[in-house]
């Protein structure tokens, strides 16, 4: 190859040159600037229906913290009136005059529908947020260290296989007796085993990326162990864990709905609690819209978290942002 | 393989002992007990010291304590031999105060009182509450002795009496020799039909072995299982019973009773046990029966709870795969194409919308559109009426089943094996089929014993909305009710199921995949 450059005629410097070694240069880097926040929120506004959906949210968020502080709903305001209930939107509107409350009409005890609808979403949304925040806090860390610990795992499955086999409805009615039936109660009865299984979930992905290369190269030039959880770990999980919130905020609505329909659930009047009491209304020609409405309300809800956090979660995967 | 499997069902049995143990911790010591009198009409009309001894009998039956009151304990130690009946007669009385009994009494209430709190007992005397000379209504003296059951003898008799062998000494009195006979032809059919049957006379059942026309055709009586006896929810009978016994109104047919009578009745003369003293007791027991096996149970024309669940259950598994594992393989095979993403509305709106709602849309759909009956009528029977519940079951099932099947089909899709083959020239269609599905199909096997069993325990919600009677809410009922015995004997039923289903699975998915094994050896 040299051989044949020299027959070329071509003298050596033109070929190659030498070039200083800059400091300053060094320090740049030649790929394009990456941050992965603002990749994941790119990624996730670039579907024009995840703005749709964005905004039924904000929409939803609003009726639900909003607007019950700027109204004053009294559920026993038209108690002691008999004509006042299980009116339909047309008549509620004839008797009371047009108001924003009333485009639903009214419930069996007369209070109105739709302000109803908003206090029990208030009361059911935040008990699905607090709920997940606590569970998914716990969950992940002690998923966490349940994957990386061998000793740790032999101890919480046995731990896991018991809890998973105690009826879940037994534990939350006697920590309601035991209690009372509040919302803190009920937070601490979703909670108390809650997290058992998003830290199994979060244990198994651990375990399936534990003991790839890169972290074993990791380790093997000495990376502490939190520091491979935190730096290798942790980003790779985060759409899973963002996909997983999605199914669990929905799903603790859901199961609050499901305890309230067992006659278990809260005493406040929360969506499930409004769903439950509306149940006779189902049957009966004229009431149905008591009962439809808050159901329908319901999963609306459930659906656009859901479906935000699903995106969310789709956004969040580094692999998307190509 | 076989070594192994032992090792996982003694595991099992060890957390479910543990999972009973928690469950008997939370019903009997962290629920306050005085909530049963709440809903109990006696309670109110009991006054002053009987209102207590009422308690503690309510709270014994209810298996929370031991109780034993003075005149019991005299009655035992009077058939034990130690004193005779005119010693119990003499100090059976005791006073209305301790200062009020004569000597010998003394002698006896001090006996009782050491010999139970040497047991751990607490011992109680109430005096009486006087008004004037007459005692109050209900202010008659009282003297007892109680204790909490302690937690580990109530797990072991629990589980030590769970299983009950029938034996020829289990009866109390009987006329004639104790023992097992065998006959060809089966009493009950007039013992001309050819039907074997072993009959025994001293134990519990009569018909040991039988022969009928229900399912399973031969029946035992030699072991029974006995998971625990309600007090509110099924007075008096043991919850397995309870979830297996048949329901709905008698069926009459011609029954041979032992004396030689014939006559319509809903008697199922196998069902008879043995009752003391019942023969002498009534004159229709002596027209119908020749000895103390009196206590019979009716046959009726529906199914079990149990068998009301597993039946809708059943089906709806079925449904969900028959559906669910085809539609997800498409899903996947037209990534992105019209079906995949009607799936994946379907798949969200299932996750998305709480149960209640949809089991309420299902129901107002199928009612109004389709005319199908909404609510379950025993009485009526016919198909129809298991339609609305059966779907209902199904479509989250086949929601999951879609949603699992499309990911692992996706997943597999991408590895070097289906590359391989597609570079050697497969159709699409051989490799889904072939290839792909048989390796997806592994992780979904897992979930079918699950799925089976799981038909047994039936559906709250759905039973619920379309009111079935079903096995689904027996929990709920009991824990309504305070119903201690069923709570733990559900519990046990449960968590049985979870862990033969665990290990089912486990042995079905290694059967299926030769490439999984259990033991470190095998690989």
């Amino acid at each position: 190859m040299d051989h044949d450059l020299k027959n070329l005629g071509i003298p050596e410097e033109k070929l190659f040159s030498f070039h200083k070694h800059s400091e300053l240069e060094s320090e740049k880097i030649t790929a394009p600037r990456y941050s992965y926040w603002q990749s994941v929120f790119r990624v996730f506004f670039r579907k024009k229906i995840n703005i749709a959906i964005l905004t039924v949210l904000a929409i939803v968020i609003a009726f639900a913290y909003i607007y019950p502080a700027v109204t004053d709903f009294d559920p026993y305001k038209n108690l002691l009136d008999p004509n006042a209930k299980h009116l339909s939107p047309a008549q509620a509107i004839e008797k009371f005059g047009f108001s924003m409350e009333y485009i639903l009409g009214t419930s069996g005890s007369g209070k109105a529908t739709f302000d109803a609808i908003w206090n029990g979403a208030q009361i059911s949304i935040s008990l699905a947020l607090i709920c997940a925040a606590i569970n998914m806090t716990v969950g992940v860390v002690a998923g966490a260290i349940w994957g990386f610990s061998k000793k740790v795992d032999a101890v919480m499955m046995e731990v896991y296989n018991v809890v998973a086999n105690v009826p879940y409805i037994l534990l939350i009615s006697v920590l309601v007796l035991l209690f009372t039936a509040s919302f803190w109660t009920m937070v601490f009865a979703l909670t108390v085993t809650g997290w058992l299984g998003i830290a199994y979930f979060i244990r198994t992905q651990v375990i399936i990326i534990r003991d790839r290369e890169y972290n074993l190269a990791s380790k093997c030039l000495g990376t502490s162990t939190i520091k491979i959880a935190l730096k290798n770990i942790l980003p790779f999980m985060t759409s899973v864990i963002v996909t997983l919130l999605a199914t669990e905020v929905p799903s603790y609505i859901s199961y609050e709905v499901f305890l309230a329909f067992i006659g278990m659930g809260i005493s406040d009047m929360s969506l499930g609690r409004l769903i439950y009491e509306a149940q006779p209304a189902m049957v009966t020609p004229g009431w149905e819209l008591e009962f439809w409405s808050p159901v329908a309300v319901t999963a609306i809800i459930s659906v656009v978290l859901y479906v935000v956090g699903q995106n969310l979660g789709d956004a969040s995967d580094p692999r998307t942002h190509l | 393989m076989g070594k192994y499997l032992i090792k996982r069902l003694l595991h099992g049995a060890v957390s479910v002992i543990i999972v009973v143990g928690i469950v008997m911790v939370m019903v009997y010591s962290m629920l306050d007990r005085s909530l049963i009198f709440g809903a109990d009409p006696n309670f109110v009309r009991q006054t002053s010291n009987t209102r207590t001894t009422y308690t503690y009998l309510k709270w014994e039956e209810y298996g929370y304590l031991d109780y034993v009151t003075y005149q019991d304990w005299l009655g035992e130690i009077t058939r034990n031999g130690e004193i005779d009946e005119e010693t119990r007669t003499a100090v059976v009385g005791f006073g209305r105060k301790p200062e009020n009994d004569s000597e010998q009494v003394a002698e006896y209430v001090a006996k009782f009182t050491e010999y139970y709190q040497s047991q751990g007992y607490q011992v109680v005397r109430l005096d009486a509450k006087m008004n004037g000379r007459m005692p109050v209504k209900g202010g008659q003296q009282a003297l007892f002795a109680f204790r909490d059951k302690p937690l580990v003898s109530r797990i072991v008799k629990y589980f030590t009496s769970l299983v009950y062998i029938d034996n020829i000494h289990r009866a109390e009195e009987v006329q004639g020799e104790r023992g097992l006979t065998f006959t060809w032809h089966d009493p009950a059919y007039g013992g001309e039909k050819l039907s074997p049957a072993i009959l025994g006379n001293g134990t519990t059942h009569k018909y040991l072995l039988y022969m009928d026309d229900q399912f399973p055709f031969i029946h035992q009586n030699f072991a029974t299982i006995n998971l625990g006896t309600s007090y509110s929810v099924n007075t008096g009978v043991d919850v397995f019973e309870t979830m297996t016994k048949s329901q709905g109104s008698y069926v009459k047919s011609t029954v041979t009773y032992p004396t030689g009578l014939v006559e319509e009745s809903a008697d199922d003369l196998h069902s008879a046990t043995y009752m003391q003293g019942s023969h002498e007791a009534s004159e229709l027991n002596q027209a119908r029966f020749t000895d103390d096996y009196t206590n019979i149970s009716t046959a009726k024309n529906g199914f079990s709870k149990m068998g009301y669940s597993f039946v809708i259950g059943i089906i709806s598994v079925v449904m969900a795969y028959v559906l669910g594992l085809p539609i997800g393989l498409l899903m996947a095979r037209h990534k992105e194409g019209l079906l995949d993403k009607l799936g994946t509305i379907y798949i969200i709106f299932i996750i998305a919308v709480p149960s209640l709602a949809y089991i309420f849309a299902f129901k107002a759909i199928g009612t109004t559109l389709f005319g199908l009956p909404g609510t379950f009528d025993m009485e009526l029977g016919g198909r129809a009426m298991f339609v609305l519940p059966v779907i209902s079951l199904a479509l989250p099932s086949v929601a999951n089943l879609m949603k699992w099947m499309r990911r692992y089909m996706i997943d597999q899709m991408n590895s070097d094996y289906v590359k391989f083959a597609r570079s050697g020239g497969l159709s699409e269609g051989e490799i889904f089929t072939k290839h792909i599905w048989k390796n997806a199909a592994i992780p979904i096997v897992h979930g079918i014993p699950g799925s089976v069993l799981g038909a047994m325990t039936g559906a709250i919600i759905t039973e619920r909305v379309y009111s079935v009677p079903g096995a689904g809410n027996l929990l709920t009922e009991a824990i309504n009710k305070y119903d201690n015995g069923v709570i733990v004997g559900v519990t046990l039923f449960y968590a049985i199921l979870t862990v033969v289903s665990i290990i089912l699975g486990d042995i079905l998915m290694a059967t299926v995949d030769p490439r999984i094994s259990f033991t470190s050896k095998d690989r």
